[in-house]
């Protein structure tokens, strides 16, 4: 009964952190504490629960990159063991829309973010570059499951992508020339001018609270 | 002594009162209509109640339309959309984009997860157990609120036990006087009162109002009746127009002497719980009991578990392998009046029964179908399937393929396989390996 901005402070600071309005944070934390079973930090095992999360065929790297300290923005690499609602809002917040009424420079930041933590799906070893092991891996993992491919095809899907990829990036190459992987900035230059927004954005809808009942 | 006369007096009349206006009306089947006058009441106080909330909430409280309202308004294309547009060859670095933002989508809120909690309300109705967010409006509301309770628990609450009592002592007790007799078309007619009496008796115990629509679909003897799942008083619903075969577990305890009296007097078909793996055994014993064209229709609830009356889940295909005609039933509750859905993991039966014995009511619509067989070619689970879209359609509930064991397990595997393989498909097949 009563007193739903108890905690408003701390509302608030997370609005002015993540972008999200009071109310969706509420929503959010409702969904929080179901996957975390009223606990103050989520486990990995707790995404265990989710029966639609089961189908994705990168469903751990998603799971992953809850805890990956990069996007969590708490150090350079590594895996955090678990993570609280503050840390759950900061990933979602990377899922919001573009605001297009923002400056340009700050559209472009969003852009870049939301590319960076791509970067960090693919780049497991958190070295700053995506080399052709870990593109085959995201492959293999994509195509897992299907008998019929076998991991000859997964690799040379991934050896043709890696090699077009390397011609945007560095153009020609010599014939002895190692392309060592793809770097953020070749990552950026690879989607320079086509339109992301739309593919990598979760419309958040604008909740109004009301009597809403359990 | 003075006390204990008064005590006694007191029982006596409100005993009286309960016989005259409650029991004996059950035994006919008739209704003296004060259920429907105090429907009447309800209705009106909780229309009350939402004009006043709606008044006196500040102006970003706004009711809003839909039953349950999502957080994320989710991409419902299919796959080759989501992936195509980003592409110009046969594998990108876009496709994780798709499959991150479904992963994300699936994080925030999942269609299934959904299901196995309480259905939201859009506006209050005066039960405290179903507001989260109670802001303080108005003294008279809160007031009203107080009256509520007040009335739920000292006057409608006793009421109920009362009767539920008496229903359960009455049809243990009839049943078994009824078993005693030998077979015989008095028997028969003999089970079939007690049971519908008692059944009348527990739905005013729980103070039900029951809707039924074209009863010319009810279904006939040697048939099976197929239903969607929200709690156990569905059984008490549907019993209460017609008498059922039912099948189950042998539990111990209250429900297993109910069980075992009520076998007495007509056959049902209880299982002990190692009979219950083995599938075919189940499958003779039903087969057994629909060839007999005398014995009453079994009542059976495909989806295996207590679903929360929004959607209807993945119906199991073993109830569609026994042959016969189907005949589907499908029950839709009122959640304004009181939430019916059983939480398994949330309540156990007792508190679940407390729960619904101090709602307001529990009012519901219960739409019987014509029945369907199952046709040439058609397998088993693509017959369940048809069933499934026919009831979801006519209760209004929405059809999920999910399967409600999900409450307490895991996917299978090789839902996850057709995913990949959907997916894999798309990238060999369509063009050509690089």
């Amino acid at each position: 009964m009563g007193a739903a901005h108890s905690a408003s402070e701390e509302v608030r600071e997370l609005e002015g952190k993540t972008g999200f309005s009071s109310d969706q944070i509420e929503q959010l934390h409702r969904r929080f504490k179901q996957l975390s079973g009223d606990q103050p930090t989520i486990r990995k095992e707790n995404f265990n629960n989710v029966p639609d999360l089961e189908l994705n065929p990168i469903r751990s790297k998603i799971v992953r990159a809850f805890f990956d300290n990069r996007n969590l923005r708490k150090g350079p690499s590594g895996l955090a063991d678990e993570i609280n609602f503050e840390d759950f809002l900061t990933i979602m917040s990377y899922f919001r829309p573009i605001d297009t009424t923002m400056g340009e420079e700050q559209v472009e930041l969003s852009r870049k973010e939301k590319l960076r933590f791509l970067f960090h799906m693919y780049d497991s070893d958190s070295d700053g570059r995506i080399t052709l092991e870990e593109y085959r891996n995201v492959v293999e993992e994509l195509l897992s499951g299907n008998p019929h491919i076998e991991k000859e095809s997964a690799r040379s899907i991934a050896d043709g992508a890696m090699m077009e990829a390397a011609s945007v990036c560095v153009g020609q190459m010599e014939p002895d020339q190692v392309y060592e992987g793809i770097t953020f900035e070749d990552f950026l230059k690879i989607w320079q001018g086509i339109d992301i927004e739309t593919k990598m954005h979760v419309r958040f809808l604008n909740m109004e609270t009301m009597a809403l009942c359990h | 002594m003075e006390g204990a006369e008064l005590a006694g007096k007191i029982l006596s009349t409100w005993l009286t009162l309960v016989l005259g206006f409650i029991l004996l009306p059950s035994v006919f089947g008739v209704s003296l209509g004060i259920s429907e006058i105090y429907m009447k009441i309800l209705v009106k106080t909780l229309e009350w109640a939402t004009i006043r909330i709606e008044k006196g909430a500040p102006k970003e409280l706004t009711l809003k339309n839909s039953a349950s309202v999502g957080i994320i308004q989710r991409d419902e294309s299919p796959m080759e959309k989501g992936l195509s547009g980003l592409r110009g060859r046969d594998f990108e670095l876009s496709d994780v984009f798709y499959f991150s933002k479904k992963g994300l989508e699936a994080i925030v809120e999942d269609e299934v997860t959904q299901r196995f909690s309480s259905e939201e309300l859009v506006s209050w109705n005066l039960l405290t157990r179903t507001n989260v967010n109670f802001h303080y409006i108005s003294l008279r509301l809160t007031m009203v609120w107080v009256l509520g309770v007040i009335v739920r628990y000292c006057v409608l609450l006793p009421l109920r036990v009362t009767l539920a009592f008496i229903g359960i002592s009455l049809l243990v007790i009839g049943t078994t006087l009824v078993g005693q007799l030998p077979d015989s078309s008095l028997k028969n007619w003999l089970s079939e009162l007690v049971h519908l009496t008692c059944c009348r008796i527990c739905v005013r115990a729980l103070s039900g109002t029951i809707h039924y629509h074209n009863k010319q679909y009810r279904p006939q003897k040697g048939g099976i009746c197929v239903a969607n799942h929200t709690s156990p008083i569905d059984v008490l619903i549907l019993t209460t127009d017609g008498c059922y075969a039912m099948v189950g577990q042998v539990h111990g305890g209250l429900m297993g002497i109910i069980q075992r009296a009520m076998v007495k007097a007509c056959p049902h078909v209880w299982f002990e719980r190692s009979e219950m793996k083995d599938r075919h055994l189940v499958t003779k014993r039903l087969k057994e009991h629909i060839a007999d064209k005398k014995k009453l229709p079994i009542l059976i609830f495909p989806e295996g578990t207590c679903i929360n009356n929004t959607s209807v889940m993945m119906f199991k295909k073993g109830s569609f392998e026994i042959g016969g005609t189907i005949h589907p039933v499908a029950i839709k509750y009122n959640p304004q009046f009181g939430d019916a859905f059983w939480n398994s993991s949330k309540y156990n039966m007792v508190s679940y029964l407390l729960r619904m014995m101090t709602s307001w009511a529990i009012v519901c619509d219960v739409w019987y179908m014509p029945p369907m067989t199952r046709e040439v070619g058609e397998d088993a689970v693509q017959f369940a399937n048809r069933v499934k879209s026919a009831i979801a359609r006519q209760g209004g509930l929405t059809e999920l393929p999910w399967d409600g064991g999900l409450k307490r397990a895991k996917v299978k595997d090789t839902f996850k396989e057709e995913q990949q393989k959907n997916y894999s498909k798309m990238i060999v097949g369509n063009g050509s390996l690089n």
